[in-house]
């Protein structure tokens, strides 16, 4: 009699087992394909609003320099014949009623001297006064990403759209750069002192 | 009796109640439009039995606009044109204010008057710059010990600090939650606005508010003819009546549009800042993203959408 050998069950894995993972499987793979399905059908949505890094003015519109008194203008009507002395000193014939406090620099660290309305940059880049900031820039880097981020400095225009970025000498005076201390507009009235359509505060009001 | 027939008698009750409020009404509107009472800006009937803002639809709004365009242009003697631009898709606005900047100089607080057409005489300042000592700063700032009324020759004076003050639009806005008529809400771009014709006066909004951000009309508009800002919203700078709350709505007249607040376009020092706050690319994200902010009494949760910042 041949001996059966002993039922150790089944070596391959039972049957509701394969299919309880073959269900999951499915399943997996379904949500999966719906949250693809949902990715394509929503493309990236941050777009959709009004951005200001999708205006066409990349570069800052720059707003010109207050303008220089005309009796100086144009600088070639003394500067044209005098041979240029680059020799750093202090100016006692003319402009001398202009007042410097600008660190150790002087007139030719900034102004070209050779070409009208021109500033020279380090580099011996000429560039004109509308584009001052780049001059600026030079030593006041740190400044530059806050200004064309549009959080230093000033700006008109529209929130969304253009909007003129205020160049750095329309705020600084580039010879005296401290702010200058201005007149404020008159105080608000005390609650006494306003008046209901011209009738002082004590007649109107009752005991 | 039946739920139908109850539903139906308040019905009619409530038909009734109507007709005698439009009677009513019609009466009254008779008396003010009697001789003397000519001026364009009085009681009407049409303002008496007028929807409040959000329960308008489109048509009732244009009319509405049309009506208040015409009326102001005849009480002010130019063209006036009144407008309900709506809020845009995707903006809610923010606004940055440097304080290492400020002067105190309140060139915004008069742009604001003048823009908004606040009343000259009682004067109303949507804006207040508030003056403190720079050493109480150390401590911290206790909007208690500001000081509105300084009146020096020259600004920014020694040892001062400046902390211009108007509505901080909070996105949980004490003054909306306690106002009785639904007369001031929320827009959708985060504006806290005032359906001016809904304010009953009331003035829990006021006490609610804990920025003293707005203010009571006591008296008449009264803004010269001259100066008046022909550019108005219906929810923003447009007259406002005696006894009725008013505040900064950020401009909405011009920032619907566009354009940058009054109050930011006058600033000599460019110490404010203003934008959309879900756009990355704008100013107001960057300098919450770059610089030091803060917002007025935080403990309170109120969530003010106004920023200030140390530059």
């Amino acid at each position: 009699m041949a001996s059966v050998p002993p039922d150790r069950g089944d070596p391959d894995p039972p049957r509701h087992l394969l299919v309880t993972w073959l269900l999951f499987g499915a399943a997996l793979l379904l949500v999966l394909g719906l949250f693809a399905v949902r990715m394509e059908q929503q493309p990236n949505t941050s777009r959709d609003y009004p951005s200001r890094a999708m205006l066409p003015h990349a570069e800052p519109v720059l707003l010109p320099p207050p303008p220089m008194e005309d009796e100086y203008l144009p600088c070639s009507d003394c500067h044209a014949d005098e041979p240029i002395n680059r020799t750093p000193r202090v100016l006692e014939d003319e402009h001398d009623e202009m007042e410097f406090a600008h660190g150790d620099l002087w007139c030719l660290h900034c102004h070209a001297g050779d070409e009208e309305r021109r500033l020279r940059l380090a580099d011996d880049t000429r560039v004109p006064f509308e584009e001052s900031w780049r001059l600026c820039t030079q030593c006041h880097a740190k400044k530059l990403p806050g200004w064309r981020a549009g959080v230093h400095g000033k700006r008109t225009g529209s929130w969304r759209g253009p909007s003129e970025y205020w160049n750095c000498v329309a705020c600084h005076n580039p010879h005296l750069p401290p702010f200058q201390s201005l007149e404020p507009k008159p105080p608000p009235l005390r609650p006494e002192q306003i008046t209901l359509s011209g009738v002082p505060a004590e007649e109107t009001t009752h005991e | 009796m039946s739920d139908r027939s109850q539903r139906r008698e308040r019905k009619e009750r409530g038909a009734s109640r109507r007709e005698f409020l439009k009677t009513t009404a019609v009466g009254m509107g008779a008396l003010a439009g009697a001789p003397g009472a000519a001026k364009a800006l009085d009681f009407d009937v049409e303002t008496f039995l007028q929807k409040n803002f959000r329960r308008m639809s489109d048509e009732e709004i244009e009319e509405l606009v049309g009506r208040l365009s015409e009326r102001y242009s005849k009480a002010y003697g130019k063209t006036v044109s009144v407008d309900a631009t709506g809020p845009i898709d995707g903006v809610v606005y923010g606004y940055g204010l440097d304080i290492s900047r400020c002067i105190g100089c309140r060139r915004c607080v008069y742009a604001c008057v003048e823009e908004n057409n606040l009343s000259r005489d009682p004067q109303i300042h949507w804006i207040r710059v508030l003056e403190f000592e720079r050493e109480a700063a150390l401590r911290g700032i206790d909007l208690e010990d500001g000081n509105p009324y300084y009146d020096h020759d020259q600004v920014p004076a020694e040892d001062k600090f400046y902390l211009p003050v108007a509505c901080q639009h909070c996105e949980d806005s004490p003054c909306t939650n306690v106002c009785p008529t639904g007369a001031t809400w929320q827009e959708p771009d985060g504006i806290v606005v005032i359906d001016y014709d809904w304010c009953i006066g009331c003035r829990y909004c006021m006490a609610a508010c804990p920025y003293g951000a707005r203010h009571f009309n006591w008296g008449e508009p009264n803004v010269p003819a001259e100066e008046i800002n022909p550019d108005m919203h219906l929810l923003g700078n447009r007259p406002r009546s005696r006894g009725v709350v008013e505040k900064c709505s950020f401009c909405i007249q011009r920032v619907r549009k566009g354009r940058y607040p009054a109050c930011h376009e006058a600033c000599p020092v460019g110490a404010r800042k203003f934008g959309n706050m879900l756009d990355p690319e704008s100013e107001i994200r960057y300098l919450m993203k770059h610089k030091r902010t803060f917002v007025l009494k935080s403990d309170l949760n109120t969530r003010p959408k106004f920023f200030y910042f140390y530059g």
